[in-house]
C-alpha cells in the first residue's frame, strides 16, 4: 500500500466530456459536457432514465463505444494507485488495453454481453488472468475457482467448468462479476448490472457488490435509472437529464434535499403509498416529454417541464453552483424548491 | 381448502364485498405444460407452472397479483382471460362457468374482458394504423358504421391523453409510454368490464411509469373496471391495488387487503419479498438461493427450501391458505413466527 502522500484521493476525474453519435438523423449529442469524480474506495451512482447518457458517459471511459459514437471534447483523468493522472483519451490503444478488463473493468445489465457462451466460466477467468498477470495455467484455474467462491457461486470446484447457459440469471450475473474483478480493478463501472434481476436476486448481487467493494477497496460507479438503488449502494450521486449532469452531491443530501427541480420530480415518481390520506395513492408524474436529442434547447434542457422556471432558465445553460460543501446543481432557482 | 373458495367475499376494508359483486371467480385452477413426450423423447416432468390457484376479482377491484419470474403470474393471467386452457380448475365469468367455452361462444365473452401487456407493440398489428386498430374491434363487436366508430375512436385516444391526429400514426412512430397508452385505448374499445394488465409499466422509465399509473387509475375508477394487476414491482403494486395475491412457484402464499399485507406481511416469502425491495431497511439476511425448477417443485410448502423458518413438518404436506385476519390469509403452517 503507497504512504497517503503519493496515493492521490481521486481515482477518476472526468471533465466536461462530451461524445457524440452520428446517426441517420443527424447528430446526437449523448453527452454534453459531464463533469464529476470518483473518490478511491466510493461508489458514485449515475442516475437517469433512458436517453440521459448515463450508459454512454460510462462506456466513454470505458473506451468501448459502438462504432457510430465518439468522444469529442473533455478529459478523462485516471489514476492507478501510486501514478500520475492520465488522460485516458490520450493513451495509445496499446496502453488502453493494459489499462481496460486490468484497472478499470465493466458488468453489464445483460451478463451474456461480457460472457463467452462457448467456453466455461472458469476458462474465461483464467484466461484474462493469463492475459492481463501472466498467471500459470494451474495457477488461473486456481484463481478462477477462488474469484467463483468469493462471489457466492455455490461448487466452485465444480462450477467452473460450467457453461454460461448451464447457469441462472443470477448465477450468471454473479460469474460476469468474477470475471470483472479477476484482475482486482480499482475501478469497476456497474450499467444497471441488477436491472434484469428478479427483487430477491436483486438484493442479493447489490450486498454482494457492496461487499466486494468494501473488501477490496475498490472504488465504483454505479449506472442505474433507480434512485431507492442509489440510497442503497452510493456514496455519492450525480442525476443526468438530457444529456448533461444536473445535480451532483452525497446521496443523503441529494435524495432528502433535492436541489434541482428534475431529481426532485424524479423522487416525486416513485410510487409511495400513505394510508392516511385520501390521495395517498396518487402519484406525481413529471408532466411534458423530453426534449428531442436531435434539437435540445438551448437553454436548460428541463425548463419546458419545470414548474419554478424564469426567463433566463431558456437563455443559456445554468452554470454548476455548489451550494454546499460537495453538493452542486445546475438549477439557478434552486433556493425555490420546497422539499 | 373451504377457506380459498370464500377469497375476497370476505370482509373489505373500504367496501363490504357481497357475494353479488363478484366478478371473476377462478377456482383450483392449474396449468401444467409440456406432459407428452414426443416420437423420440420421454414425457418429461410437467412445468407446474400455476397450481390450485383460487380467487375472485370483485367489480371494480383491482387485485394486484404479485411474484418473481417463474411464479406463474402471467400464466395465471392468461388462464383467467381463457388464452390458455387450465390442466384443472374453473373459469367463472359474472356467474356464467367459461372453462369450456370455445370457438364463437367464446368470442362472445372475448369483448368483455381485454389484456394489456408489458410490450404494447404485442398487442397491436404494425402494419395498422392506431385508427383502424380501434375501429375495427368496435366495427365487429358493437356493429358499428366506419363512421361511427371512427368518432367513438377519437374518443378513446382523448380518454388516454392522445389525440385525433394519433388515429393515422403507426404502433412503430409512438415511444414507450405512448404506445402503452394506444394499446389501453384499444383494450377499452370492446368496452370490457375486466382487464387484465401484465406488467404493463414494467418497461417504462420512472416518469413515464407514473403517467401511465395514473392514467389505469383514472380509467379504472371512472370506467368501474375490474382489473388483475401483475407485476414483480411491489410498491406499483401497493399504489393500485385495493387487495393483492402473492404467488411463489405456482401457489398462492398469501392474500390480503393491500395495507394489510405490506404493513403485516403473514407469509416468510411475503416478508422476504418486501425486505428485498431496494430503499427499505434491512434487517434480516437476504433470501438465500434461488426459486427452484416448476418443474421438480419442493414437496409440502413449495418455499420451504428458501424459508428461513421452515419445519420438517413443512415437507410433509401443501399448506392450504387459511384465515390470519379479516380478508387476509396464508399458506404457512407457523403461527409463532415475528415477520
Amino acid at each position: 500500500m503507497p504512504s497517503a502522500e503519493v496515493m492521490s484521493d481521486t481515482v477518476l476525474e472526468v471533465r466536461d466530456l462530451h461524445t457524440q453519435f452520428d446517426t441517420p438523423n443527424g447528430i446526437v449529442r449523448a453527452v454534453r459536457g459531464v463533469t464529476f469524480t470518483v473518490r478511491r474506495g466510493e461508489t458514485l451512482a449515475i442516475v437517469g432514465e433512458s436517453g440521459s447518457g448515463k450508459s454512454v458517459s460510462g462506456l466513454s471511459i470505458m473506451g468501448i463505444l459502438p462504432r457510430n459514437a465518439a468522444v469529442t471534447g473533455g478529459e478523462m483523468l485516471f489514476s492507478a494507485a501510486g501514478g500520475p493522472p492520465r488522460d485516458l483519451r490520450k493513451l495509445p490503444e496499446k496502453e488502453l488495453r493494459k489499462v481496460r478488463g486490468r484497472q478499470i473493468s465493466m458488468i453489464f445489465q445483460n451478463p451474456m454481453s461480457s460472457l463467452n457462451p462457448v467456453f466455461p466460466i472458469g476458462e474465461q477467468i483464467a484466461e484474462t488472468l493469463r492475459h492481463h498477470l501472466g498467471h500459470s495455467p494451474a495457477k488461473a484455474r486456481a484463481a478462477a475457482v477462488s474469484l467463483l467462491a468469493q462471489v457466492g457461486i455455490s461448487d466452485p470446484e465444480r462450477r467452473v467448468d460450467a457453461y454460461p447457459h448451464e447457469l441462472s440469471g443470477g448465477m450468471r450475473q454473479r460469474a460476469m462479476i468474477a470475471l470483472a474483478l479477476a484482475c482486482d480493478p480499482e475501478l469497476l463501472i456497474a450499467d444497471e448490472p441488477t436491472t434484469a434481476l428478479d427483487v430477491t436476486i436483486q438484493d442479493q448481487i447489490i450486498r454482494l457488490l457492496a461487499r466486494l467493494q468494501q473488501e477490496r477497496r475498490m472504488s465504483m460507479i454505479f449506472v442505474t435509472h433507480d434512485l431507492k438503488l442509489v440510497a442503497e449502494i452510493a456514496d455519492r450521486v450525480a442525476v443526468m437529464y438530457a444529456s448533461r449532469v444536473v445535480e451532483e452531491g452525497a446521496v443523503d443530501k441529494v435524495l432528502n434535499r433535492p436541489a434541482h427541480p428534475y431529481t426532485k420530480a424524479l423522487l416525486d415518481c416513485i410510487p409511495r403509498r400513505d394510508y392516511d390520506s385520501d390521495a395517498g395513492r396518487t402519484l406525481k408524474p413529471i408532466p411534458g416529454v423530453m426534449p428531442n436529442p436531435l434539437a435540445p434547447p438551448p437553454g436548460c434542457a428541463f425548463e419546458p417541464r419545470c414548474p419554478i422556471p424564469i426567463e433566463v432558465c431558456r437563455a443559456a445553460v445554468p452554470p454548476f453552483e455548489e451550494i454546499s460543501p460537495g453538493h452542486n446543481t445546475a438549477c439557478l432557482r434552486w433556493r425555490e424548491l420546497r422539499p | 381448502m373451504n377457506a380459498v373458495a370464500h377469497l375476497g367475499t370476505d370482509t373489505h376494508p373500504t367496501a363490504p364485498a357481497q357475494e353479488e359483486d363478484v366478478l371473476v371467480r377462478v377456482s383450483g385452477l392449474s396449468k401444467h405444460f409440456g406432459t407428452g413426450g414426443g416420437l423420440f423423447t420421454a414425457a418429461a416432468a410437467p412445468v407446474r407452472a400455476v397450481e390450485d390457484v383460487s380467487l375472485t376479482v370483485n367489480r371494480g377491484e383491482v387485485v394486484g397479483v404479485v411474484g418473481e419470474s417463474g411464479s406463474g403470474k402471467s400464466t395465471l393471467g392468461r388462464l383467467v382471460l381463457r388464452l390458455l386452457d387450465p390442466t384443472a380448475g374453473r373459469v367463472i365469468f359474472e356467474d356464467e362457468d367459461i372453462t369450456d367455452l370455445r370457438g364463437a361462444a367464446l368470442r362472445g365473452f372475448r369483448r368483455r374482458f381485454q389484456m394489456i401487456f408489458q410490450d404494447p407493440l404485442a398487442s397491436l398489428n404494425p402494419r395498422m394504423t392506431v385508427g383502424d386498430a380501434l375501429i375495427e374491434p368496435m366495427q365487429l363487436h358493437f356493429k358499428l358504421s366506419r363512421k361511427e366508430a371512427a368518432a367513438r375512436a377519437v374518443e378513446l385516444l382523448e380518454q388516454v391523453g392522445l389525440s385525433a391526429s394519433d388515429m393515422r400514426r403507426y404502433p412503430r412512430s409512438f415511444s414507450g409510454g405512448q404506445g402503452q397508452r394506444v394499446a389501453i385505448a384499444r383494450a377499452l374499445a370492446s368496452e370490457p368490464k375486466f382487464i387484465v394488465a401484465d406488467e404493463p409499466v414494467s418497461a417504462l422509465d420512472v416518469s413515464i411509469q407514473a403517467e401511465v399509473v395514473t392514467l389505469l387509475q383514472r380509467l379504472q375508477k371512472d370506467l368501474g373496471l375490474a382489473m388483475l394487476f401483475i407485476s414483480h414491482d411491489l410498491s406499483v403494486v401497493e399504489v393500485i391495488a385495493d387487495r393483492v395475491v402473492v404467488l411463489y412457484l405456482g401457489r398462492v402464499m398469501e392474500v390480503a387487503p393491500t395495507e394489510a399485507l405490506y404493513r403485516t406481511p403473514a407469509h416468510p416469502y411475503t416478508a422476504a419479498l418486501l425486505e428485498a425491495v431496494p430503499g427499505t431497511s434491512r434487517s434480516g439476511e437476504p433470501l438465500k438461493g434461488e426459486i427452484p425448477s416448476p418443474s421438480n417443485p419442493p414437496s409440502g410448502c413449495v418455499f420451504r427450501t428458501r424459508c428461513p423458518f421452515a419445519l420438517d413438518a413443512c415437507a410433509a404436506d401443501v399448506p392450504a391458505l387459511r384465515d390470519v385476519g379479516p380478508g387476509h390469509q396464508k399458506a404457512c403452517i407457523r403461527d409463532d413466527l415475528d415477520l
